[in-house]
């Protein structure tokens, strides 16, 4: 009978496709934003993903996100290489400052001042030149996406296009000459705001004049040492804060999850996708049911039994259900694909693709439930009716 | 020789207590196995209230009715199911093919129902399309044939599971005087094969001439029986 359920249902064409539609707008709705959700989140630990070498992140204990500066005196550097267990501790400096263009313009830049003798903390993959090259005079480096964008020099005239920023150019920052002597790539973080990396010192010279300057220190644990006891340790010895590298991004996740408006809207709008997958698969499907339930009535009159009719509806709604969110989750990688590299926060954890499929199941196990209540009070009677 | 279907002042009542509606007003009927039997009568007289008591996909409200000696009305659902099932063939007014199939797999329906593999299924609904004059079409959709044609289908339908009991509601009803003609020498060619029963339920007088006897309901009740249209 299953042959004959699946026939009957894609015999329907206009009901089939408008049922599919259905559940794959749902699943692309789900998918898509909380994909763009779960992308915006990662934006915001982006730079923290991007310097995974220190176990231990110290910075004032009022800090409450990983880009919510509150600057520490330098002292608090040498503390914290007292520590037992440290087994190193380099500064950071992460701040805006402003770069002038050369059309006069000025962009807001994120500037990661590094250790001068290590250059712990910098780029995680360089597309051109070498991390090591931030020891040239005034030089910075400069990530991709900014020296092909944001920081791009302007054509002559607004219409023409801009030149990408390439080695061997200069910056103003904070009315400070700078060189470009490399192009990075780096994950994007939430302000899509251009990273510009230089050396702690020379940061120390871009930024704004300031008793406090300190951003962060990056600590390494010593073999054989816990964290977390390490951690504590820094805490009762310089009253700072020290969090490893995923409490951080913990840290920074509940911050935008709390005091932010992201959680509500993109909860609305997984929500509504939801509920429109439940109307209008429902709605559809019912509609399906009831312009079959002739033919359901001469089945049961010619002997099928109640189980045979629900499992024809529970193959036809299954159907729907695997095609529709197919093809919603298959639009939503490709936009996952063509997104890559692009401005739109696109991050689709295999936990997503999980979560849809669980929410059109529930929406064909709504569906089919509304349906079987009509067929259990199916009266084969009704094949006698006009 | 035991009655095909025996009914003793059957009554049925629909609506509600307060404003109820007889139906049947106790209907005595005795049908012979291997007989053409036609019930005719004005429209709301309790006609297709009966044979739907008689098929066994509405339950009475009082007196008796027995089918081939079983009281459909004390079995429960599954097995009243599995009885009409076996034992019954439908043919409608409307001919209630389902369009989205073809006419092959509509008529393997009741085999596919009782579990006979598919393609054994296929093979006796193609067999049994042949014998009503369809064996070239065997692959075409209800919607693609006449109306004459789809009332064929339908009679390969009833008739493919080899059922003992055949009700058919108005079957020539939609259909032009030759084309009825048509459909009830083919009742009478395949319908009635091997002791078949038929009950037929119709107001479409050219038929009468068909029929072994004539039941005449009226009101809720079986007024009278002919042998004969004449004797209308």
């Amino acid at each position: 009978m299953y042959l004959i359920a699946l026939k009957m249902l894609i015999g329907n064409k206009g009901k089939f496709f408008a049922m599919i539609f259905g559940v794959a707008l749902t699943s692309l709705i789900i998918t898509q934003q909380s994909s763009i959700f779960v992308g915006l989140m990662s934006r915001t630990v982006g730079f923290i993903f991007d310097t995974p070498l220190p176990d231990l992140w110290v910075m004032d204990p009022k800090v409450q996100f990983v880009d919510d500066i509150k600057p520490m005196q330098d002292t608090k550097l040498l503390q914290v290489r007292g520590v037992q267990g440290v087994e190193w501790a380099v500064p950071l400096y992460k701040g805006s400052i402003r770069a002038r263009l050369a059309n006069g313009t000025f962009q807001t830049c994120n500037v990661i001042g590094l250790d001068d003798s290590t250059l712990v903390g910098g780029p995680p993959t360089m597309a051109i030149g070498k991390v090591s090259d931030l020891r040239l005079a005034d030089s910075v480096i400069v990530d991709e996406a900014a020296a092909n964008g944001k920081l791009a020099k302007p054509g002559p005239t607004p219409q023409s296009p801009k030149t990408p920023l390439k080695v061997g150019d200069l910056l103003e920052l904070n009315d400070n000459r700078a060189v470009v002597v490399g192009i990075a790539r780096t994950t994007r973080t939430f302000q899509s705001q251009p990273v510009v990396y230089t050396t702690y010192s020379r940061a120390m010279r871009f930024a704004p004049r300031e008793r406090k300057l300190l951003s962060f220190i990056l600590a390494k644990v010593q073999p054989g040492q816990d964290f977390t006891t390490v951690a504590r340790r820094i805490n009762a010895q310089t009253g700072l804060a020290a969090y490893t590298g995923p409490q951080l991004k913990g840290l920074t996740i509940r911050y935008f999850m709390k005091n932010t408006g992201i959680p509500i809207n993109f909860g609305i709008a997984v929500g509504l996708g939801f509920f429109v997958g439940v109307a209008i698969v429902g709605q559809t499907f019912y509609s399906f049911i009831t312009d079959n339930m002739r033919y359901l009535g001469i089945l049961k009159a010619m002997g099928a039994k109640n189980n045979v009719l629900f499992s024809m509806i529970v193959v036809q709604t299954f159907l729907v259900g695997a095609l529709g969110s197919g093809i919603g989750m298959g639009i939503a990688s490709l936009t996952s694909i063509i997104s890559k590299n692009s401005e739109l926060a696109f991050y689709m954890p295999w936990q997503i693709p999980v979560v849809t499929v669980l929410a059109t199941t529930l929406i064909t196990l709504l569906t089919t439930i509304f349906s079987l209540w009509k067929v259990i009070r199916l009266e084969p009677g009704i094949v006698f009716r006009g | 020789m035991e009655p095909a279907i025996l009914c003793q002042q059957v009554t049925k009542t629909y609506g509600s207590k307060d404003n109820p509606t007889l139906a049947l007003r106790g209907v005595d009927l005795e049908v012979k196995a291997g007989e053409l039997f036609m019930l005719v009568g004005p429209s709301g007289c309790g006609k297709t209230t009966l044979i739907s008591v008689i098929a066994g996909i509405l339950n009475r409200d009082g007196g008796d009715c027995r089918i081939f000696s079983q009281d459909l009305d004390a079995m429960d659902d599954g097995d009243r199911t599995t009885f009409r099932g076996q034992n019954v063939g439908f043919v409608f007014q409307a001919y209630n093919l389902i369009p989205t199939l073809t006419i092959t797999e509509n008529v393997s329906i009741p085999l596919v129902l009782h579990d006979v593999p598919r393609a054994e299924a296929n093979e006796r609904a193609r067999e049994m399309l042949r014998q009503v004059g369809l064996g070239s079409k065997l692959d075409t959709l209800p919607t693609e044939l006449s109306g004459g044609q789809q009332q064929r289908v339908a009679i390969a339908r009833a008739l493919v599971h080899n059922p003992r009991l055949i009700v058919c509601d108005e079957p020539t009803s939609a259909l032009d005087h030759s084309t009825g003609a048509e459909i009830m020498e083919l009742f009478r060619q395949e319908a009635l094969k091997g002791g078949r029963t038929l009950v037929i339920v119709t107001h479409d007088a050219r038929i009468f001439q068909y029929a072994d006897r004539i039941g005449v309901m009226d009101d809720g009740r079986i007024t009278r029986i002919v042998n004969s249209p004449s004797e209308l």
